[in-house]
């Protein structure tokens, strides 16, 4: 192994210094930024939007809430086809030819039929009449539980969604199966349900009653009207007059163009885009051109103006 | 919370109405994230042209 000789290299010592206290300058951006944040805060607070729950959306909308939770009867609601991590139902988020959710698997199984529907039934005190639907439903076999399912929902089309306006049908235990969730849900006590599913005491996972919400109209109607949904810039809004996440504008602007906008695959894309931004800026000082930027653009010379002048004055460049 | 306790905490400025959004083309905007990003990049551009304090040291 050959060494190459290091060219004599200048003694710090003969540089120019000037006196720095780290400390000092640490305390007083602390006490700027504290002091800035409080006087913000005291004049602008902080959005105060009340939380949208299964029992205000059952309060709000008990026709939208009833026919989402037909549809995750049925299996046919947007998390019953989502495919993975929740299912098997569709192949998922594809890069290309590549699957990328399918590469992770059904790594949270939810099978809505029994997670939003009969379980929260069946865990809650029901008249017999509840429960001897619940008990005949699920008996039933899987044909015989699509016709009921399908005749409802075809009659609910049929009612414009009001479940009091149905004609008589076959049925079966559906629509006793559906009153019987609703008051749960308006009472409040499907929002507890849903998080202790699991049987975690102490339960911050909210994913079954946020998917639940998801499936309706009502939360994506409520999100419209804040301008938080995804063709709306939503990732960097924030609710009323409060400003949101400015620095997701890049993130966000791909969902409002094409392919992007209107691909199944929209989300994979973005990641895709995304990560392969984020490497050309990781590598940006290899990337002939782009690392140069800098030199036609010398905003450096502008903040060590003084240091350049300098060196003007004393004959440098 | 009794009403007068919840006056003297209300905020000065209530932000909590309707948004303002400004659209142009595909692009759309809050009028409060417009007024951030504005605000860095005056931030950004004093940074850039107010000179750095001297040291009393400094040789």
């Amino acid at each position: 192994m050959s060494r190459r000789s290091r060219a004599a290299e200048p003694d710090p010592y003969s540089f120019g210094s000037r006196p720095y206290d780290l400390v000092k300058e640490f305390t007083i951006a602390l006490v700027a930024v504290l002091a800035l944040s409080i006087a913000l805060a005291a004049v602008f607070s902080s959005p105060d939007k009340r939380p949208v729950t299964i029992a205000t959306w059952a309060k709000a909308d008990s026709a939208d809430f009833t026919a989402t939770a037909l549809a995750e009867l049925d299996g046919t609601s947007g998390t019953a086809q989502y495919g993975p991590p929740y299912n098997n139902a569709s192949e998922g988020q594809k890069l290309g030819p590549v699957g990328l959710a399918n590469l992770m698997g059904v790594t949270r199984p939810i099978d809505t039929a029994q997670d939003f529907v009969i379980r929260p039934l069946r865990s809650a005190a029901q008249t017999a009449i509840v429960s001897s639907a619940v008990a005949r439903y699920t008996a039933a076999s899987g044909a015989q539980q699509n016709t009921w399912t399908g005749n409802y929902s075809n009659a609910l089309d049929k009612a414009n969604g009001d479940p009091t306006k149905i004609a008589p049908g076959d049925y079966g235990p559906v629509p006793t199966m559906l009153t019987a969730l609703l008051a749960q849900a308006r009472a409040g006590s499907l929002d507890g349900q849903l998080l202790t599913e699991s049987g975690v005491f102490y339960q911050t996972d909210y994913t079954l009653p946020l998917l639940f919400l998801a499936d309706g109209s009502y939360l994506a109607n409520l999100a419209g009207q804040d301008h938080l949904a995804g063709t709306q810039w939503g990732m960097m809004n924030e609710t009323g007059n409060y400003p949101g996440q400015a620095w997701l504008w890049l993130y966000t602007f791909w969902y409002q163009i094409s392919p992007y906008n209107n691909s199944t695959n929209g989300d994979a894309l973005v990641w895709g885009t995304m990560a392969v931004l984020s490497l050309v800026f990781v590598f940006l000082p290899f990337i002939p051109g782009l690392r140069s930027i800098p030199r036609y653009i010398p905003v450096y010379r502008l903040i060590w103006r003084e240091h350049y002048r300098d060196l003007r004055a004393r004959g440098g460049t | 919370m009794s009403a007068v306790t919840q006056g003297a905490l209300a905020a000065a400025v209530d932000l909590n109405g309707p948004g303002h959004y400004l659209n142009w083309g595909v692009i759309q905007i809050s009028a409060a994230n417009l007024v951030i990003i504005g605000v860095m990049i005056v931030v950004f551009v004093l940074a850039l042209l107010l000179p750095f304090p001297k040291g009393r040291g400094r040789r």
